[in-house]
C-alpha cells in the first residue's frame, strides 16, 4: 500500500518538474538578457553562474552614459537599430487599443446574440467564427492593397482595427458563453421591475460579466502583444510593435541575441502587469458556466 | 384591485401545443393556485399573464384591459422567480428599490418604502449586505419584497418556495398568504406542490396538458373532484381506485369488485352492469368489524400523527390511514368501512365524476 502522503509527494514533485520544464526557457532567456555577448555563446552554457551585466537593456532603451534619453540612434551592423524604447511604446498602444475596442464591440454584439431571437441566428454565429478559420496569411495581402488605398498603412489607427478584427470572432463567442451563463430571469425580473433593455445590460448583466471581460481581454491583449503577421506587413517602419522590432536584429552578419533577449525580457512585463490587474477576475471568469453558484 | 381574465389562450411551443385554449377569469383580491404536474403549462401560463412569452392566440385582460401588445413594464404586475432571480452585482436595498429607483421616485420616497418591506419581511439587518452573503430562506425574502414595493395591481408567484427546505416552507407560506391579506393584490401563484395550493389558496385551477382539469375552492376539489386526475392529483395519500361495476343490492345501489362491496347512496342510479371506477380516500376509511372491504394487511407505516395501512384487496393495494391507537400487525386480516357519502365514482371510460 502506498499512503496518501507519500502519493502526495510523488504528485508534487512531478508538479514542481513539470513546472521548471515550462520555466526553465524563460529563465534562460531572462539571463541572455543579462549576459555579455561572450558569456551568450558559453559551451557548455553557464546558466546559473554568470557575471551579469545591464549593458543590453542600455543600449535597447538608451539609457547608458553618454546618450541622452530618445537620442539614442546606434546603428547595427547590417542596418538596424539598438533603440527600441518607442516599439515598446507602439506595442503598449496597439494593444491597450485593439483591446478596447474589440471588448466592448464583442460585448454588446455577444450579449445580443444571447439574448434576443433573430431569423439565422445560428448561422451568423457560425460565420463570426468562421472568420477565426481563415488563415491570417491569406488575408494580408488584400488588407495590405484595401490600406494603402484608404491610407491607413502605417498608421495606429490600421493596426488597432486589423487587431480588433482579429480578436473579435473570439471575443464575441467567448462573451456569449459567459452571458449564456446568466439566468434570463434575470433580465426578465429587471424587465418586470420596469428597466429599459440598455439599462440591464449596464447596471445588472455587465458588472456579472466582469470575470468574462477580463478573461476575453487578457486573451485579445495577449494576442496583439505578441501579433507578427500584419504588423510586419501593414507598417513600414514609422511604426513597428516588439515582435517585429525583435527580428531587426536579426542582421546580414549576426544576431544581437543580448539585446533581442533583453527587448524580449522587457516587452513582458507590460503584459504581467495587465494580467496581474485582471487577475482576481480572471481565475473567476476562467471557471465561470463550471460552477453554479 | 384588478381581474385577470384569459379568453381562449393557446400557447404553442414550435410544434408542441402547451396551452390548448383556456378560458377563466381570476376575481379581485383573490389568491388564485395555478396547480398541476411538472409540464401541465402553468408555469407558461404565468409568463404570459406578465409578458415574458407571447402567445399563439387568444387574449389576456388584466382589469379589463387587454394586455396582449403590453410591455411587461407597464402591466403593472410584480413577479417573483423560482430561483429569485435577485441582481447579485447590487446590495440587498438595492434589490429592492431597483424598480423605484428605475421610475424615478425620490430618494425618501424609496428609502420609506424599503423600509417598510424590509420590516414586513423582516430583513431590516441585511439590507446592506449582497444576495450571495444571505441564505436560501432570507433570498427569498429580497425577491419578496422586491415585488412587494411596487405597489402592483397584480402579483405573480412562479414555484417561489421550491427550493427551500420543508420547515421553512411551511412558514414561508403562512407568511405569503398574509402578506397577501394584507397587501388585497390579486395574487396569481404555481406550484406542483398540492399542499401549497391546498393551505394557501382561495381558488385551485387545476392543470394538465395545457388544458384546465377543475376550478374551485380547495374544499371543491377535495370533496368533489371533477375526474379521476383531479382525484389522483390531490390528497396525501393518493386517493385508492378500484375498478368494477355498479350493482343493485336488495334494491339500493352497490358498488362490486373483488373482496369489495360498498354501499352507494340512493342518488346514484343502480344500473345494474355499469363498468366504473370507485375512488375511496385513504382517510375516509376507517377500521370496522362489519366493513365490507376485505383485505390482508402487508404494512403498517407509522407516521407519528398516525398510521397508513397498505392492505392487498384482490389484486390490488389500498392505502387507509388510522388514528395510532389502532391495534394491527402484518399479515392480519382487516375489514375497513367508508360511509357512503364520501365514495366517489368515475366512469370507467370517460373518467368523470358520476356521482
Amino acid at each position: 500500500m502506498v499512503g496518501p502522503r507519500y502519493a502526495s509527494t510523488v504528485r508534487q514533485i512531478i508538479a514542481w518538474l513539470l513546472v521548471a520544464l515550462f520555466v526553465f526557457p524563460i529563465y534562460h532567456w531572462v539571463t541572455v538578457a543579462f549576459k555579455t555577448p561572450k558569456e551568450i555563446f558559453d559551451k557548455p552554457p553557464n546558466v546559473w553562474r554568470f557575471t551579469p551585466t545591464v549593458e543590453n537593456f542600455e543600449q535597447v532603451f538608451g539609457i547608458s552614459l553618454g546618450f541622452g534619453f530618445g537620442d539614442v540612434r546606434e546603428v547595427l551592423p547590417g542596418g538596424g537599430n539598438f533603440y527600441m524604447a518607442p516599439r515598446v511604446w507602439d506595442s503598449i498602444v496597439i494593444a491597450v487599443f485593439s483591446t478596447i475596442l474589440a471588448v466592448t464591440v464583442a460585448t454588446l454584439a455577444s450579449y445580443a446574440l444571447s439574448r434576443m431571437r433573430f431569423r439565422g441566428q445560428q448561422h451568423f454565429v457560425n460565420w463570426v467564427l468562421s472568420t477565426r478559420m481563415m488563415p491570417p496569411v491569406a488575408v494580408a495581402i488584400p488588407m495590405f492593397f484595401l490600406f494603402k488605398n484608404v491610407g491607413l498603412l502605417d498608421t495606429y489607427t490600421g493596426l488597432i482595427l486589423v487587431h480588433s478584427l482579429m480578436n473579435l470572432p473570439l471575443a464575441v463567442l467567448l462573451m456569449k458563453s459567459f452571458f449564456d451563463d446568466i439566468p434570463k430571469e434575470i433580465d426578465e425580473s429587471a424587465t418586470i421591475d420596469g428597466a429599459s433593455r440598455w439599462l440591464i445590460f449596464r447596471r445588472i448583466i455587465l458588472p456579472m460579466a466582469k470575470g468574462g471581460l477580463a478573461a476575453t481581454a487578457v486573451l485579445a491583449f495577449i494576442f496583439s502583444w505578441t501579433e507578427f503577421l500584419f504588423v510586419l506587413t501593414l507598417s513600414q517602419g514609422s511604426i513597428q510593435t516588439v515582435p517585429v522590432a525583435s527580428s531587426t536584429f536579426v542582421t546580414s552578419i549576426g544576431t544581437a541575441w543580448g539585446n533581442m533577449a533583453a527587448l524580449g525580457t522587457a516587452s513582458m512585463v507590460p503584459a504581467f502587469l495587465f494580467i496581474l490587474l485582471v487577475q482576481k477576475h480572471l481565475v473567476r471568469g476562467l471557471t465561470l458556466g463550471s460552477l453554479k453558484q | 384591485m384588478a381581474t385577470v381574465e384569459y379568453r381562449n389562450i393557446v400557447k404553442n411551443f414550435g410544434a408542441v401545443e402547451v396551452l390548448r385554449g383556456l378560458s377563466f377569469q381570476i376575481e379581485p383580491e383573490t389568491f388564485t393556485v395555478l396547480l398541476g404536474p411538472s409540464g401541465c403549462g402553468k408555469t407558461t401560463l404565468l409568463r404570459l399573464t406578465a409578458g415574458l412569452e407571447i402567445m399563439t392566440s387568444g387574449d389576456v385582460l388584466i382589469a379589463g384591459e387587454r394586455v396582449n401588445d403590453v410591455h411587461p413594464r407597464d402591466r403593472d404586475i410584480a413577479m417573483v422567480f423560482q430561483n429569485y432571480a435577485l441582481y447579485p452585482a447590487m446590495k440587498v436595498f438595492d434589490n429592492i428599490a431597483f424598480s423605484l429607483q428605475v421610475r424615478k421616485l425620490s430618494p425618501d420616497e424609496i428609502r420609506r418604502r424599503v423600509g417598510e418591506a424590509a420590516a414586513t419581511l423582516n430583513i431590516t439587518d441585511y439590507l446592506d449586505r449582497y444576495p450571495k452573503e444571505l441564505s436560501g430562506g432570507q433570498r427569498q425574502r429580497v425577491a419578496m419584497g422586491r415585488a412587494m414595493v411596487r405597489d402592483a395591481t397584480v402579483f405573480l408567484f412562479d414555484e417561489p418556495l421550491s427550493n427551500l427546505d420543508a420547515k421553512l416552507r411551511a412558514h414561508m407560506r403562512v407568511e405569503i398568504r398574509q402578506l397577501h391579506d394584507r397587501l388585497g393584490s390579486t395574487s396569481i401563484y404555481v406550484t406542483h406542490d398540492q399542499i401549497e395550493a391546498m393551505t394557501m389558496a382561495d381558488e385551485i385551477v387545476l392543470m394538465h396538458d395545457g388544458e384546465i382539469e377543475q376550478i374551485g375552492t380547495p374544499d371543491e376539489v377535495y370533496d368533489r373532484p371533477a375526474n379521476r386526475f383531479v382525484a389522483d392529483f390531490i390528497g396525501t395519500p393518493s386517493m385508492n381506485f378500484l375498478s368494477g361495476e355498479v350493482v343493485a343490492d336488495n334494491g339500493s345501489p352497490a358498488f362490486r369488485a373483488e373482496n369489495v362491496q360498498v354501499s352507494l347512496p340512493d342518488s346514484v342510479p343502480a344500473t345494474s352492469g355499469r363498468k366504473i371506477t370507485c375512488g375511496l380516500r385513504p382517510a375516509d376509511l376507517s377500521l370496522s368489524e362489519t366493513g365490507s372491504i376485505n383485505g390482508k394487511l402487508i404494512l403498517a407505516e407509522k407516521t407519528g400523527a398516525d398510521i397508513h395501512l397498505h392492505v392487498a384487496v384482490g389484486d390490488r393495494n389500498i392505502v387507509a390511514v388510522v388514528p395510532r391507537s389502532a391495534n394491527v400487525a402484518a399479515g392480519q386480516t382487516v375489514r375497513l368501512a367508508i360511509d357512503p357519502a364520501k365514495v366517489h365514482l368515475f366512469d370507467a371510460v370517460t373518467q368523470h365524476r358520476v356521482n
